[in-house]
């Protein structure tokens, strides 16, 4: 690995990083688990002339439960998530998510902050947050603030987040009764990461209808983003097969489709139907137990 | 690589193919240029820094301008090399009124990508150009109208 | 410390440093005053170099040293081709482009500097001017007239055309009721993807004159020769070393420019050089696997009986020849009709340049590409005929009693039991109850598809006369005066495991443990003569010389304890550390025997002192391992995803001389040949751009994909080597690809599917699923 030379700073406090971060401007970048970072520099598609690694934050690795949400800080590792006691009771869609990710190695480094800040349009994290309705937290010298979900990825590998802004934490609502998730995924044969990806929150009322959708879609379009569509398509209709089925029709409307060399654009639009259709059967599954339970 | 699309401004035909076709405001809408000049041939060349987030390279190259029919269509040569590789391309530009006051721009091409970027950006190149593309327009808009019309 | 038998499943000897991460591999090799390589590298497919500017390059601090192509001029040899076929056309491969490139990733400059991050910046400012040429991709449409040609010194684009015939055409093209079956089969490019890059140190001492190589190599020896010709340093003052190779299938079986460079620049500088190759310059300039296109029409009896196969193959060659490419598609030829007594073959090979990096060698090397063909015409015919491809095989099969059989295609296959191996695996997958649960599923619309390979394949690479540069193996053992023993090969393991199998062999011979042996190779200072490791060979001819040479060394020593125990030689046997009579009565420990040989007090008169003996074993015949495979896949209608849900494979590779490193050979060669049925693909675009320059987009089959292998043997041995052993490192590549396709086209078989062209990518599926709904 032959990256082009760069300095590299630990910063001992949010506060320096984020400073730091202000003073080198366009040429300076976050390091968090460096899996996504350093392959792009490693290739030279990247060459940030400074890297500022966040890894000594320690601070910024936790899971914990405070009152209506769980509180995850963007430097948890995939695994940890996918292993979390917590997360498996409070918040399943989280660890069944992680597990998806790459491959041991890669959940072992790999950070869902620096995930949903290199923002890939094939990532897993970007729809699991979205389908959440999670608030995603950054500090600057600014402050602090919290954007939602739905607002923070914009376009291609482009957040919300400015460049001296650090995501800090990812504040997760939990799920009420009779609610259930899912997430189906498609895996690219080669990059293991989401030919399509779609993570699906439903709410039933206690008639069987639909209270609310939510569902988040990744690696078929140039962002992730929540499909609008399929909500709307299934707010008040009893979850019946016919009603999923009709709703997940929706999942590539508007969307600029990728193409690769394993899916064209209308396989793909078909891939998101489908993997759809089966996230929202089996989140409504778990909306059915969970409400009997 | 096919990249087609069309993008609609706020302002009449005219405005816009007169942005089009004047280097300043080139310059200014490119994204990422550093620098555009003006050749003898009538064709430019240009320095661009060009990307999407961290992905950048620097480029050097050839901007023609050819078949202009004013105000409604011409052609785009394009070609450049850079640390990213190379890059030609071509392809049609055309203007279409289609309200008063909005201007829609279609373009249609074919681009040839080698190097660095065509074998390892396979799967975000499109994506990426229409990244691309989609600001320059945008910061065209905003030259139309900081220009007045 | 038990003694350690032929045949037992015994542990790899060379896991535990490999495992710990405590081998030593090429960059592993540090030595003072160590310079770094990086090359410039063509983004075109086909240009002419108009200009180099290396100044800004050479300008740059820690920069020593840039060289272009014309530089190199005349001072390095071209890059070397062995392949020996009639009328072949090599064109001029210098080891950096002189004045055209002809395809992406061609190296057209070297950047000399202290540190490979040096190297690899400056590359960067090498300014290279090229006017592009027109580029030729596909090879069909480099044979069309007038179609751009790669080399224009060329008349065309055909590098050769040869054809191979037998049996009796016209008596067949004339008989009644004979019935012909006509289909494409492509099959598509593959990158070989070691785990290990390339990589290569050179270090010239001006001094001894001498020339040390270290590379990741498979053939040691063949590149110490082709290194001393394309530098200019006798051999005799040459040396290669392979140290600990991580992976090679094929793709380290060659000579390459990059190597040529380092010796240049190493004797040019007097300082040694180093130069590992980054993954992306695997994925486009290390040689490529497959890529051909084969026509095959099929002459069949209404009963099943295949009586002829004609096959035109275009192989896609690239834009020249690496050193055995274009024999790679004629082994194709070789190995067509496969397990099947097949009277009337005619097959035309057609080499083609493309402007594409060279194809070469890739495990299986050109016998996957055979298989592939018979296997799906033998289910081809069966789907025809409405017959079950298990008894089209049967029907097809010779009899094991007519072997050794000379076939039409000119070679002779040594032994088999086809339907053995064949009844095994249906034995083993529970075949008539997998086809009645088919039936069942398909009523509900499910897709279960069952897939056979019988395959057969060409090993133990093999009589002189049939290679291009000797296929004879370089074995010697020596005893050690403390009883220990030393054991050189001509052959270049590289993950085999041969150190443990050679050991085994020595030390079963000798009747001492296994941990007494110690085998040396691929390092031509040490090991006086060799060929490599490749086409199966290792154990069947390398391990036959060792196996030679303990015979010799036995005899040796059995004179010289039976001088001492007063016996005759012939009633001794080594046994358990002891060279004793049969019952024991009379016995002297190894140990005593060895010290009588090398401190020569009373050696018998005639006996020279010492224990040391080598050989170098000439294969009569290649081998001929084979098996039966049966995988079984499940198509999802609704996204044409194919799941693997189980794979039996029942592989006859001889006599099997330890199961665990059979298993593991098998195990990996499964994987490779499953990646290309399913997943694997190199692609170049239109313009000859190489897309899949990644390993995000090269799609390299990963463990969590698989099921659980169920594999077994049987055991047919050969006469063609004592120990009858056939070779098994290609088996599972080779045998497995078809199986998988013709499961996936079994399953789709209700939807009148015939075929469809690898890898199977969901997509692909998907729309056969869905014209096949929309009909
Ligand atoms: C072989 C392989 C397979 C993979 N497969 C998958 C997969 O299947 N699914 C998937 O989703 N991902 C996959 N990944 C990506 C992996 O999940 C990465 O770890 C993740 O995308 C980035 O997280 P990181 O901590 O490694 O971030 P880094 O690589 O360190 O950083 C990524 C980007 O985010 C910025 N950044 C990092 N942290 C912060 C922060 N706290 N605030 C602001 N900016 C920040 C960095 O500046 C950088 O631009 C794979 C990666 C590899 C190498």
């Amino acid at each position: 690995m032959i990256p082009q030379s760069f300095e590299y700073h630990v910063p001992r406090t949010l506060e320096e990083a984020s400073r730091l971060a202000a003073q080198f401007g366009a040429d300076g970048k976050f390091l968090a688990g460096g899996h996504s970072l350093i392959p792009m520099m490693k290739l030279r598609l990247a060459a940030p002339k400074h890297l500022i690694d966040l890894t000594c934050l320690r601070d910024l690795a936790y899971i914990r439960e405070e009152g209506e949400h769980v509180r995850i800080g963007a430097l948890t590792t995939h695994f940890r998530i996918e292993s979390s006691a917590l997360l498996k009771e409070k918040c399943p869609l989280l660890p069944e998510t992680a597990r998806e990710i790459g491959d041991v190695q890669v959940r072992n480094r790999g950070t869902i902050g620096g995930n949903l800040a290199h923002s890939d349009p094939a990532a897993d994290w970007p729809a699991a947050v979205l389908a959440l309705e999670a608030e995603l937290r950054a500090v600057s010298p600014r402050g602090e603030r919290g954007m939602a979900a739905k607002d923070f990825f914009v376009d291609l590998m482009t957040t919300a987040l400015a460049s001296d802004e650090v995501l800090v934490e990812i504040k997760v609502p939990q799920l009420g009764h009779g609610t259930g998730a899912a997430y189906a995924k498609l895996h690219h044969p080669a990059s293991g990461y989401a030919m399509v990806g779609v993570a699906a929150v439903i709410a039933l009322r206690d008639n069987g209808a639909v209270e609310r959708a939510a569902v988040g879609i990744t690696g078929v379009g140039p962002k992730a983003y929540r499909a609008f569509a399929v909500e709307t398509a299934l707010h008040g209709k009893p979850a019946t097969q016919a009603h999923l089925n009709a709703a997940a029709a929706h999942a590539a409307e508007g969307v600029d489709v990728n193409a690769d060399l394993y899916a064209s654009a209308e396989y793909r639009s078909h891939l998101a139907r489908v993997y759809t259709r089966r996230a929202l059967e089996a989140a409504v599954k778990r909306a059915r137990a969970a409400a009997t339970a | 690589m096919k990249i087609e699309g069309s993008y609609t401004v706020q302002a009449p035909r005219d405005a816009v193919w007169q942005r089009l076709m004047d280097p300043a405001s080139l310059a200014r809408a490119l994204p990422g240029c550093e620098k555009l000049e003006p050749n003898a041939d009538g064709s430019y060349t240009a320095q661009l820094n060009v990307g999407v987030a961290a992905i950048r390279g620097n480029y050097t190259g050839r901007i023609e301008i050819l078949d202009a029919v004013r105000p409604e269509q011409y052609r785009l040569k394009i070609s450049g090399k850079g640390t990213g590789g190379f890059l030609n391309g071509e392809g049609l530009i055309m203007l279409a009124e289609t309200g008063p006051g909005t201007t829609e721009v279609r373009y249609s091409g074919d681009a040839q990508v080698g190097g660095l970027i065509a074998s390892v950006g396979q799967r975000l190149m499109q994506a990426a150009a229409r990244q691309i593309v989609g600001e320059f327009f945008q910061a065209l808009g905003r030259e139309v109208q900081s220009q007045g019309g | 410390m038990a003694t350690a038998l032929l045949g037992e499943r015994i542990k790899r000897k060379e896991d535990p440093r490999l495992i710990q991460g405590r081998g030593h591999y090429v960059d592993d090799i540090v030595l003072p005053g160590l310079l770094h390589l990086a090359f410039a590298r063509s983004p075109h497919a086909h240009a002419r170099i108009k200009s180099v500017d290396v100044t800004a390059a050479q300008a740059a601090p820690g920069v020593v040293a840039v060289y272009t192509g014309a530089d190199l001029q005349g001072k390095v040899g071209m890059v070397p081709c062995a392949a020996g076929i009639e009328g072949l056309k090599v064109p001029e491969h210098p080891c950096l482009a002189v004045d055209e490139v002809r395809y992406v990733g061609e190296p057209v400059a070297v950047v000399v500097a202290n540190s490979a991050y040096t190297a690899r910046d400056a590359v960067e400012q090498v300014e290279v001017e090229y006017d592009p040429l027109p580029v030729v991709v596909d090879p069909e449409k480099a044979l069309a007239p007038g179609a751009p040609r790669v080399h224009s010194k060329l008349a065309d684009n055909v590098a050769f055309v040869a054809k191979l015939e037998g049996g009796d055409w016209k008596a067949l093209e004339a008989e009644p009721g004979i019935k012909v079956i006509r289909q494409r089969l492509i099959n598509q490019r593959l990158a070989p993807v070691a785990m290990e890059t390339r990589g290569v140190v050179a270090s010239y001492s001006p001094g001894e004159d001498l020339l040390t190589v270290w590379s990741s190599t498979q053939i040691p020896h063949i590149l110490k020769t082709q290194l001393a010709l394309m530098s200019g340093v006798e051999e005799n003052h040459c040396r290669v070393i392979a140290p600990e190779v991580g992976g090679g299938f094929g793709s380290k079986l060659n000579v390459y420019g990059e190597e040529g460079v380092a010796c240049y620049v190493s004797k040019a500088l007097g300082r040694p050089v180093k130069w590992i190759e980054s993954r992306r310059e695997n994925l486009q300039a290390t040689i490529h696997g497959r890529d051909q296109i084969n026509d095959v029409e099929v002459y069949v009896r209404p009963d099943g009986k295949v009586a002829g196969l004609k096959c035109w193959i275009i192989a896609d060659l690239g834009a020249y020849h690496q050193l055995l490419t274009p024999a790679i598609p004629t082994l194709t030829a070789l190995m067509i009709v496969g397990a099947y007594h097949i009277p009337c073959v005619f097959v035309e090979t057609k080499g083609v340049f493309t402007n594409k990096m060279a194809t070469d060698a890739y495990r299986g090397a050109g016998r996957p590409e055979a298989t592939y063909i018979i296997e799906r015409v033998m289910d081809l015919v069966a789907a025809e005929l409405n017959l079950d491809p298990v008894d089209v095989r049967m029907k097809n099969f010779p009899s094991p009693k007519d072997f050794p059989l000379a076939l039409p295609t000119g070679v002779t296959y040594d032994s088999a039991n086809y339907q053995r191996t064949l009844k095994k695996v249906l034995k083993a997958a529970g075949y008539t109850k997998l086809r009645k649960e088919q039936e069942r599923l398909r009523k509900k619309g499910r897709y279960l598809g069952i897939g056979l390979s019988t395959y057969v394949e060409i090993c133990a690479m093999g009589p002189s006369s049939r290679m291009p540069a000797g296929g004879w193996e370089f074995g010697s053992v020596r005893i050690e005066p403390t009883g220990k023993v030393t054991v050189l090969s001509g052959t270049s393991p590289h993950g085999q495991g041969e150190e443990t199998t050679f050991a085994q062999i020595v030390a079963s011979g000798f009747g001492i443990p296994y941990e007494d042996v110690t085998v040396l190779h691929g390092d031509t200072g040490v090991v006086p003569m060799g060929i490599g490791t490749f086409g199966s060979r290792t154990t069947a001819v390398g391990g036959t010389a060792i196996y030679l040479a303990v015979e010799r060394l036995k005899k040796k020593m059995a004179r010289i304890a039976a001088h001492k125990l007063g016996v005759k030689p012939g009633e001794l046997e080594f046994k358990d550390g002891k060279v004793q009579t049969a019952g024991g009565e009379k016995a002297m420990r190894f140990l005593e025997v060895v010290a009588e040989a090398i401190f020569a007090k009373q050696l018998p008169p005639g006996v020279e002192p010492g224990l040391v003996e080598q050989c170098v074993f000439e294969p009569a015949n290649f081998t001929f391992p084979f098996g039966a495979h049966l995988a079984v896949v499940e198509v999802d209608p609704d996204t044409g995803e194919v799941r693997l849900r189980n794979y039996y494979a029942v592989d006859d590779c001889g006599r099997v001389l330890n199961p665990m490193l059979v298993d593991g050979q098998i195990h990996g060669g499964l994987v490779q040949g499953i990646g290309q049925a399913l997943w694997e693909e190199h692609v170049y675009d239109e313009n000859g751009q190489l897309l899949t320059g990644t390993l995000m987009d090269y799609a390299v089959p990963r463990a969590h994909q698989f099921p659980w292998f169920e594999t077994a043997t049987t055991e047919t041995p050969t006469r063609v080597n004592p120990l009858g052993a056939k070779g098994v490192g290609e088996a599972g590549t080779i045998g497995s690809t078809p199986a998988i396709v013709n499961a996936v086209v079994d399953a789709l078989r209700p939807l009148g599917v015939r075929h469809i062209d690898m890898p199977l990518k969901p997509e692909k599926i998907w729309r056969v699923l869905r014209s096949a709904s929309a009909a």
